[in-house]
C-alpha cells in the first residue's frame, strides 16, 4: 500500500502510462509517455490539462469570512470583489517568512475558496479555519494559447471565464467552480469539479485534443514564467519582499499577520532579492548553486532547469540587491562554472 | 523495456558492445526511461584515460542529473558529437544513435564482470 494520497483520476493517469511521483504527500503524474518537453511545448503552442487535485481547497464562508481573510493575508481583497481571484501570501507573525502563497477564489458574496499548496494546507487552516473540501473535488488546470478554443466544445461557459475571474457553472448538471487562473504564464482556466464527474470531464478534455501534462512540465513552465514555487523561492526565512512580490502586500491595510516584521524589513531594506539568470548552453543550472560575480559569491540559485522554449539554462536566484541587470555572472554547477547573465523576469513573456 | 541480447550491462544501467578491444558504450532503455527527457550530456574528452567504475560523465534530464560510470578501463577514442545538439537521442534511440562514447580497452577481459542480458533483465525487474 502506498503512503500517499492519490487523485480521483489516478487510474486514468496510470492507464495513459504516466510516471507517478510523490509530491506534497500525494502521488501525482510527473510526465506522460510523450515526455516533459513535449508537454511543455504543447502548453506554449496549443493546450494542455494538468490534474492539480493535490492543491488544497479550504472553504471559508459566513459574515466574518472577509474580515478573517483580510487579517490573515497580505493582499487586499477590497481591491477585487465576488467573482474574482486574488494571489496573496500568509506570513509568519514573527519574521514575515512566507508560510504559503495562495490563490483566493472569491466564489460569491461571503464564500471564499482558499487554495494553498498541498503541503501547506494544514498550516493555512490553522490560520484561517474553514472547511477543507480538497477530497470532494478534482481540479483540472487547462492552459495554453488554444485552451479556451478547445474548451468551447466541452464546457463552453468555462471557456468564457476571463483572467482572474471566478464563476460557479454547471457542467452536465454538476456544479463546478471555474477560475481564470493558472501557473504557466499562459491563458487558461482551472476547474474544480466534483469527484463523481471528474473522470468524465478529464476524458472529454482529452477527447477535445487537449494534451495531458504532468508536474515536470508544470515546473519548467512556471520557471520560464518566473513564478515562485513554495519551498524554493518562498518559505522559511524568505519574505514577500525578498521574492520581489511587493505588489502582493497591501500596506494600506492597518493589520495583517506578519505586517510588523515585514514593515521592519522594508524599513531597513532587503538583504537579497530574487532575480533571473540566463545561462549559456543547454546544461541546466539547478537549485542551491552558488552564483559568483568577478569570482565573489553574490547569491544562490533556488530553482534551475533547461528552458524548452529558449533552449538554454535558466535559474531563479537570490542575489545581492545591488546586482545590476545584465551583470555577467557564473553559476557553480557541481564544480563546473556556467556563464550567465542577470536578466529581467519572466524569461518567457506571459500571456 | 528493451534489453538487446547481444550487449553486456553494468549495474549502473549502461550497455557495452565489445568488438575486439574496442567497447561502444551507452545508457540502457531502462535508464533513459527513468531519467525522463534528457537535455544535456557531458561525455569525456577523446584521449581521456578512464578506469572501470569511475564517474566519467553526466546525463542531465528535466528531472535530475545522473553520473555515468566507465564500464571498462581504457582510453576514450570516440565520442558521439551529435549529442551536443541532440541529447534527446538518448531517449529516442538509446542503443543506436544515442550511444555515448567508445573506449579502447586495456583489459577486454573486464567484460566478464558485466551482466548478460538475462541477468540485467533480472536486475531491472528487481
Amino acid at each position: 500500500m502506498s503512503d500517499y494520497e492519490v487523485s480521483p483520476l489516478d487510474s486514468f493517469h496510470r492507464a495513459l502510462g504516466a510516471k507517478m511521483v510523490p509530491f506534497g504527500g500525494w502521488e501525482m503524474p510527473v510526465a506522460y509517455p510523450s515526455g516533459t518537453i513535449n508537454e511543455h511545448l504543447a502548453c506554449r503552442r496549443d493546450a494542455v490539462v494538468f490534474d492539480v487535485s493535490h492543491l488544497g481547497t479550504v472553504r471559508v464562508h459566513g459574515p466574518d469570512a472577509f474580515d478573517l481573510l483580510q487579517q490573515a493575508f497580505t493582499n487586499d481583497l477590497a481591491k477585487v470583489g465576488p467573482g474574482r481571484a486574488q494571489y496573496t501570501h500568509l506570513l509568519d507573525e514573527a519574521d514575515a517568512s512566507v508560510l504559503d502563497d495562495i490563490i483566493v477564489w472569491w466564489v460569491r458574496d461571503d464564500v471564499f475558496d482558499v487554495m494553498p499548496n498541498a503541503s501547506n494546507t494544514d498550516a493555512v487552516r490553522a490560520a484561517i479555519g474553514g472547511i477543507e473540501t480538497t477530497r470532494d473535488r478534482a481540479v483540472l488546470a487547462v492552459q495554453g494559447p488554444r485552451a479556451k478554443e478547445r474548451l468551447v466544445g466541452v464546457f463552453p461557459e468555462a471557456a468564457e471565464v476571463g483572467r482572474f475571474r471566478v464563476q460557479e457553472l454547471m457542467w452536465r448538471g454538476v456544479p463546478c467552480v471555474v477560475a481564470g487562473t493558472g501557473y504557466t504564464g499562459e491563458a487558461g482556466v482551472e476547474i474544480a469539479v466534483p469527484i463523481a464527474a471528474s473522470a468524465d470531464l478529464w476524458t472529454a478534455l482529452l477527447d477535445a485534443g487537449i494534451t495531458p501534462a504532468g508536474l515536470g512540465a508544470r515546473d519548467t513552465l512556471r520557471l520560464e514564467a518566473g513564478l515562485p514555487l513554495h519551498g524554493h523561492e518562498l518559505g522559511a526565512e524568505i519574505t514577500t519582499l525578498q521574492a520581489g512580490l511587493g505588489w502582493v502586500v497591501a500596506w494600506n491595510k492597518p493589520m495583517f499577520r506578519g505586517r510588523a516584521a515585514l514593515a521592519a524589513e522594508r524599513e531597513r531594506g532587503v538583504a537579497r532579492v530574487l532575480r533571473g539568470i540566463a545561462t549559456e548552453g543547454r546544461r541546466p543550472p539547478r537549485a542551491d548553486c552558488a552564483v559568483l560575480l568577478d569570482g565573489q559569491p553574490i547569491g544562490v540559485t533556488t530553482s534551475g532547469n533547461f528552458s524548452p522554449v529558449l533552449e538554454h539554462g535558466i535559474a531563479l536566484a537570490f542575489l545581492s540587491p545591488s546586482t545590476a541587470e545584465g551583470a555577467v555572472v557564473t553559476v557553480d554547477v557541481r564544480g563546473s562554472q556556467l556563464a550567465g547573465r542577470v536578466v529581467p523576469l519572466p524569461f518567457v513573456a506571459k500571456h | 523495456m528493451q534489453v538487446p541480447q547481444d550487449l553486456r550491462y553494468s549495474s549502473d544501467h549502461e550497455w557495452v558492445a565489445l568488438e575486439g578491444t574496442r567497447a561502444k558504450i551507452g545508457i540502457t532503455d531502462y535508464a533513459q526511461d527513468a531519467l525522463g527527457d534528457v537535455v544535456y550530456v557531458q561525455v569525456p574528452a577523446v584521449g581521456a584515460i578512464v578506469k572501470a567504475g569511475d564517474s566519467f560523465g553526466e546525463v542531465e534530464s528535466t528531472k535530475s542529473v545522473s553520473d555515468i560510470y566507465a564500464p571498462m578501463s581504457g582510453t576514450v577514442v570516440a565520442i558521439n558529437a551529435a549529442l551536443a545538439d541532440s541529447p534527446e537521442l538518448l531517449n529516442s534511440d538509446p542503443y543506436g544513435a544515442g550511444w555515448l562514447c567508445e573506449i579502447e580497452c586495456t583489459d577486454p577481459a573486464e567484460i566478464g564482470a558485466l551482466l548478460d542480458a538475462l541477468a540485467y533483465q533480472g536486475l531491472i525487474d528487481g
